[in-house]
């Protein structure tokens, strides 16, 4: 599958006129795929995946995915199909099992069969959780923990693109391995993702872009070359 | 007519009482708590409102027409629903009509219900009867919308994360804003359930009250009063879910995207963005 963005482009009030906080930005990808965007803070990155993600009002330019144009996609199935992992790890009141299963309770996802509890054990294990419980309540997760737990989630319901922001900032080195680790993984099966990075990117991407002022430009990779 | 027992009162006699409040100004002024302006203010407004009010009601059940009824329920309907806007300016425009049409449908159903098939009142639209009664339910559910959809979109604000997070995973804006609204119906319920609770023990209820001032039996004023109470009641819940049912889906967009905070009044974007709900994808 491919997901194209086309001249993404989103104008905001500032305090000294109007600020184009996306400007004209193109970037597509296909499965397989590991694309790293890197860049200053307020440089327009977050707002990169969420127009993606088709979760921003007001953006103009063209978005399409598997060659048909966003609006001939329903917005909740887009979604479902391009997914993104807020930086902030939001999990929802209740148990790990109810956050990793609530993408089946959507209406969306109703006709789907959702994991099996042999399959969220094996998930928790493959990012380190196999201490945690299924059964254990959210709120006595560490935030590394949840950042995992929020990562499994969307992981579990196989989006075909999934758009990361920042999925290993406010985490020890051992985690951030074991959530790069899930993230690779899921590209070498066939998902394409991007990554939003503060500074650093990694030997894992295949492309590396960088963005300022809401300008996205393609980067050498870290080794040096493409 | 009941009021064959209604002691009147005289012009002198409401100047004493408006003495009453001179003095509770006079403390102020002495214990300088800066409320003379205020009370001032409220004073002359009870005046003039309740008086406007006693005139217009002579007015309406001199003439008893079924129109002017009507149009003194709906007239009140406007004034709640703007009410209710200026209570909540943080809240969309929208929720005006959806207030509004809320308060108007189950105001209708549960008045005409009350003073049709309980107080069997003739003709259908007399004023005494179905005026005051749709008083009290309008208003009362104008008091349950109010809460239920201030606390409807601070819960939403409070979830904004969470709201993104699931709508990012695929949800429907009605999933995503689902623990907001229950949480807001709550809110709204909460009131009505514990006057309910503690009415005939710890007040009693203004209708109940007039009725006695007024010299009928306090039995059947306590009739009347169940009746009241549980017709109020009712249409301050059904008023409520109603609203906020109508009113959630406002904070999103045609897309089904969540507006934050800067994203609210086209003024903040100056392309006018955000009238082009399609967003993303449509040019």
């Amino acid at each position: 599958m491919l997901l194209e963005s086309l001249g993404l482009t989103l104008v905001r009030a500032g305090d000294t006129g109007p600020v184009r906080v996306l400007d004209g930005v193109s970037l597509a990808l296909s499965g397989g795929e590991l694309v790293d965007v890197v860049g200053p803070s307020g440089s327009g990155k977050s707002t990169l995946l969420l127009a993606m993600a088709r979760l921003l009002p007001g953006v103009r330019g063209q978005l399409r995915l598997d060659g048909r144009p966003a609006e001939e996609w329903p917005p909740t199935r887009w979604r479902t199909n391009v997914t993104l992992l807020p930086q902030k790890p939001t999990l929802v009141p209740g148990t790990v099992a109810d956050n990793l299963l609530l993408p089946w309770r959507l209406k969306v996802r109703a006709a789907e069969e959702p994991p099996t509890p042999g399959v969220l054990a094996d998930a928790l294990a493959s990012v380190g959780l196999d201490d945690v419980s299924p059964a254990r309540d959210v709120a006595r997760l560490s935030v590394g923990q949840q950042a995992r737990v929020a990562l499994l989630r969307v992981l579990l319901a196989r989006p075909e693109f999934l758009l990361l922001d920042e999925p290993d900032a406010a985490l020890d080195n051992d985690s951030a391995a074991r959530v790069t680790d899930a993230v690779v993984r899921f590209v070498r099966e066939g998902g394409g993702a991007v990554r939003v990075r503060h500074l650093r990117s990694d030997e894992h991407a295949s492309r590396r872009y960088r963005m300022e002022a809401g300008r996205l430009a393609e980067a050498a990779l870290a080794n040096g070359g493409e | 007519m009941a009021n064959a027992g209604v002691v009147d009162i005289g012009w002198l006699e409401l100047l004493l009482a408006t003495g009453f409040v001179v003095l509770a100004g006079g403390l102020s002024l002495l214990l300088d708590l800066g409320l003379v302006k205020d009370i001032t203010i409220a004073t002359v407004r009870t005046y003039v409102q309740l008086l406007a009010l006693g005139f217009v009601l002579t007015f309406v059940f001199a003439h008893q027409r079924w129109w002017l009824t009507v149009l003194y329920i709906f007239v009140m309907t406007v004034m709640a629903a703007w009410i209710i806007l200026s209570r909540a300016p943080d809240a969309p425009k929208g929720i005006f009509a959806s207030s509004a049409f809320s308060m108007a449908l189950t105001g209708f159903i549960v008045t005409f219900a009350v003073t049709g098939l309980v107080v069997r009142v003739q003709p259908w639209y007399r004023a005494q009867y179905v005026i005051p009664i749709a008083g009290m339910v309008v208003g009362n559910s104008m008091t349950g919308i109010a809460l239920a959809l201030e606390r409807m979109f601070a819960d939403l604000e409070l979830r904004a994360e969470e709201v993104r997070a699931l709508l990012a995973l695929g949800a429907t804006p009605a999933e995503a804003a689902r623990p907001s609204v229950r949480s807001a119906v709550r809110a709204g319920a909460i009131p009505t359930i514990s006057s309910m609770a503690a009415v005939g023990i710890v007040f009693i209820p203004g209708m109940m009250t007039g009725q006695i001032l007024a010299g009928a039996d306090p039995v059947r004023a306590s009739k009347y009063q169940i009746v009241v109470m549980l017709m109020v009641s009712a249409a301050e819940l059904l008023g409520s879910v109603m609203a906020v049912l109508l009113s959630y889906r406002h904070r999103f967009t045609a897309e089904g995207v969540y507006l934050e905070r800067g994203f609210r009044g086209d003024a903040e974007v100056p392309d006018g963005g955000l009238r082009r709900h399609r967003g993303a994808g449509s040019s």
